[in-house]
């Protein structure tokens, strides 16, 4: 124990004099998810808060363009900008100011747009009445045309913010034929003599079904935590911890050049505990790299106009979730010290490795979203797992139970790596 | 007089290389005497050296020190030798204290005892007001000198030095020798490998010559020059050396 003790205080004495490697433990990781969480800040808000500017042509002035245009104006979504200089927007100038770039998306309401959906809205009426045997029939006419209402958008906008702009605008669309078709079945009621209160609006007809969005939790069904935050924070915070690997695997090359690590090998029965105390404190100091990395999500990150990060219902399990991710990095970090011979074998395999497993775990891209093959060759990365075991306690509420396979997981892959560099380490020097 | 270390046949022939790197060397060190392992570049002693403390193994042939075996009980063996390698095998970035404290530590020694020993050594060899300098500040010959210190905490009966003046000045290289003598004196063994001839002549009772992994001769310095005189001009230790190994440039 003493070996071990003596080792940490000797790996404190020699981190705290290495600003770059402080730096490196924690302030790059600082800010990068400063960074990253203030960058996808805008597409997690994307279709949830941000206004947009929505040009929009009105050359039908009925009640479908009407409907429409109210609808985007008291959604939270969209700025409806329909008239340029006091002047109604036309077709072309639209056009040409999304070619331009000014503005990315816009619609077109065609002409006769309202009479098209009346006609269709009073033939299906008509129908009813006729098979209901009400009587009355509204006017219409057997021709149909097309009044596609028409959507622009700027070249340059992401498929994911168009399919977003038009799914919103195809419900004001349906609304508004829903509405019509509702409101001419109410008049064909009252044209055939019932004198009963019918409600003609859509949305109270149909109030109280449709969907609404809950996110599963124990006990705060009503609060959501889908934001830049709550995702980057543990992201990038487990991206940079297995960046210790850097520190780590650069210590043991530099000690095996300078002949440091040579005197330790010839102190009787102290190979195995210095390398014990040495994981031990990467492990600590990576521990604490995941909480000063919480930290900056639950105090610093607010104070930049962000949400802060919420730790879940039992916070308290990612204490065994941080150490089990910080051994695993901890590790991996010594085996590349260990396996490599010099540094700069090293660090481009330290870098490169931990982009790849974080690539193929999970951090850049959710798993789901990957090709099946790639779903299954992200079990083994340490990342998947360690990304998995944190969103389980911050976004799913869960319990030590529902981690306990994941710290496992983790716990076996530090303790495979450090059985492999020891044996390498004793190898190598008897080998030489 | 008994052995402190009793080589016997020993054969290393490292991984891919073409010749083997000892070929059946054998040698003895006396106990309480200052031993030199001499021999041009690639003539096997850092190798020899190297498996006296474990960091390899040989392929033949056995080597006990102080009659405990080094391929098996190499633990106990680590515990009574003291080896000052090439390097400066300390810890830059910590002070020459911090490197004995930590050093000391993994020895076991008790923290008071390492403060006791620390400061007799680091006054002994000149080096007591930059004890909280770190290592990394120091001259080489400070380096040398507190790379001594660290492999003596521990009090081994056989100190192995592989060539510890390599770069100093001539000062600290007489202070060095100075205080090797003293621990000679104590009834410590050494063994000493150098290529400053003159210095082995001076400091070493017995010296032995090694070339190609084999041993070539061996004695006090003095018998080895009138032993040669009876074949060539020799007047000192060189002249044994180069009439032994030869001329010839070694890489």
């Amino acid at each position: 124990m003493k070996k071990i003790t003596a080792t940490l205080i000797k790996e404190w004495i020699l981190l705290r004099r290495d600003v770059a490697g402080l730096l490196l433990l924690f302030l790059m990781p600082a800010i990068l998810i400063i960074v990253m969480a203030m960058v996808q800040d805008a597409p997690f808000r994307d279709y949830q808060e941000i206004r947009f500017d929505l040009l929009l042509v009105d050359e039908d002035g009925g009640s479908l363009a009407r409907e429409i245009k109210s609808g985007l104006k008291a959604s939270k979504n969209f700025h409806v900008i329909d008239s340029l200089e006091g002047s109604a927007l036309s077709s072309g100038q639209l056009q040409k100011l999304l070619r331009e770039g000014d503005y990315h998306v816009g619609i077109v309401i065609p002409n006769g747009a309202t009479a098209e959906v009346v006609n269709s809205a009073n033939i299906i009426a008509n129908n009813i009445s006729r098979k209901l045997g009400l009587g009355g029939t509204m006017p219409s006419r057997s021709t149909r045309d097309n009044r596609y209402v028409r959507m622009y958008f700027d070249p340059v906008s992401k498929p994911t913010f168009r399919t977003s702009i038009s799914f919103a605008l195809d419900r004001f669309v349906t609304y508004s034929c829903s509405n019509l078709l509702v409101q001419r079945i109410s008049q064909l009621s009252k044209l055939a003599g019932d004198s009963a209160e019918m409600n003609d609006d859509f949305r109270k007809v149909f109030a109280g079904i449709g969907i609404k969005e809950e996110v599963l939790n124990d006990t705060q069904g009503d609060k959501t935590y889908i934001n830049s935050v709550q995702h980057n924070v543990p992201s990038w915070a487990i991206f940079g911890m297995f960046f210790i690997v850097i520190p780590i695997a650069g210590h043991m090359i530099r000690e095996r050049e300078d002949g440091s690590a040579v005197r330790i090998e010839l102190i009787p029965h102290a190979l195995r505990l210095v390398a014990l105390g040495r994981i031990l404190f990467y492990t600590l100091m990576c521990t604490l790299q995941f909480w000063v990395m919480a930290g900056i999500g639950l105090w610093i990150l607010p104070l930049l106009g962000l949400p802060a990060l919420y730790l879940g219902l039992h916070a308290w399990v990612l204490l065994p979730v941080s150490f089990a991710i910080a051994f695993a990095a901890t590790s991996f970090g010594y085996f590349t010290g260990a396996v490599f011979r010099t540094t700069n074998q090293a660090m481009p395999f330290g870098a490169i490795s931990i982009v790849i497993l974080s690539a193929m775990g999970g951090l850049w891209v959710p798993v789901e979203l990957l090709p099946p093959v790639m779903q299954r060759v992200a079990m083994i990365s340490p990342l998947h797992w360690s990304l998995e075991a944190v969103h389980h306690v911050i976004l799913r509420n869960g319990g030590i139970g529902s981690v306990a396979g994941h710290i496992l997981f983790l716990m076996a892959f530090g303790t495979i790596l450090w059985g492999i560099s020891i044996y390498k380490n004793v190898s190598r020097a008897r080998g030489i | 007089m008994s052995s402190a270390i009793e080589i016997s046949g020993l054969y290393k022939k490292y991984k891919g290389a073409w010749s083997a790197a000892l070929d059946g060397l054998s040698l003895t060190a006396e106990k309480g005497r200052i031993t030199g392992l001499l021999g041009p570049n690639g003539a096997g002693k850092t190798t020899c050296i190297n498996i006296i403390c474990g960091l390899v193994r040989a392929d033949r042939g056995s080597v006990q020190i102080f009659g405990h075996d080094a391929g098996t009980q190499i633990q106990t063996v680590r515990s009574l030798i003291g080896v000052v390698p090439q390097q400066i095998a300390l810890f830059e970035n910590m002070t020459a204290l911090e490197n004995f404290r930590y050093i000391g530590s993994l020895y076991g020694i008790a923290q008071v005892t390492i403060k006791e020993r620390s400061k007799n050594l680091l006054e002994r060899l000149g080096l007591a007001q930059h004890a909280d300098k770190r290592v990394g500040r120091y001259s080489g010959g400070m380096k040398r000198r507190a790379n001594i210190i660290a492999s003596l905490l521990h009090q081994p009966d056989l100190i192995i030095l592989d060539e510890p003046t390599a770069g100093v000045d001539v000062q600290s290289r007489a202070m060095i020798h100075e205080f090797l003598k003293e621990y000679q004196q104590a009834g410590k063994t050494i063994l000493y490998t150098s290529h400053h001839l003159d210095e082995a002549e001076e400091l070493c009772e017995n010296v032995v010559i090694i070339d190609e992994g084999r041993h070539i001769i061996s004695g006090s310095p003095k018998d080895l020059i009138i032993q040669t005189r009876k074949q060539t001009d020799c007047r000192k230790l060189e002249d044994v050396f180069l009439h032994y190994t030869g001329h010839s440039v070694r890489d």
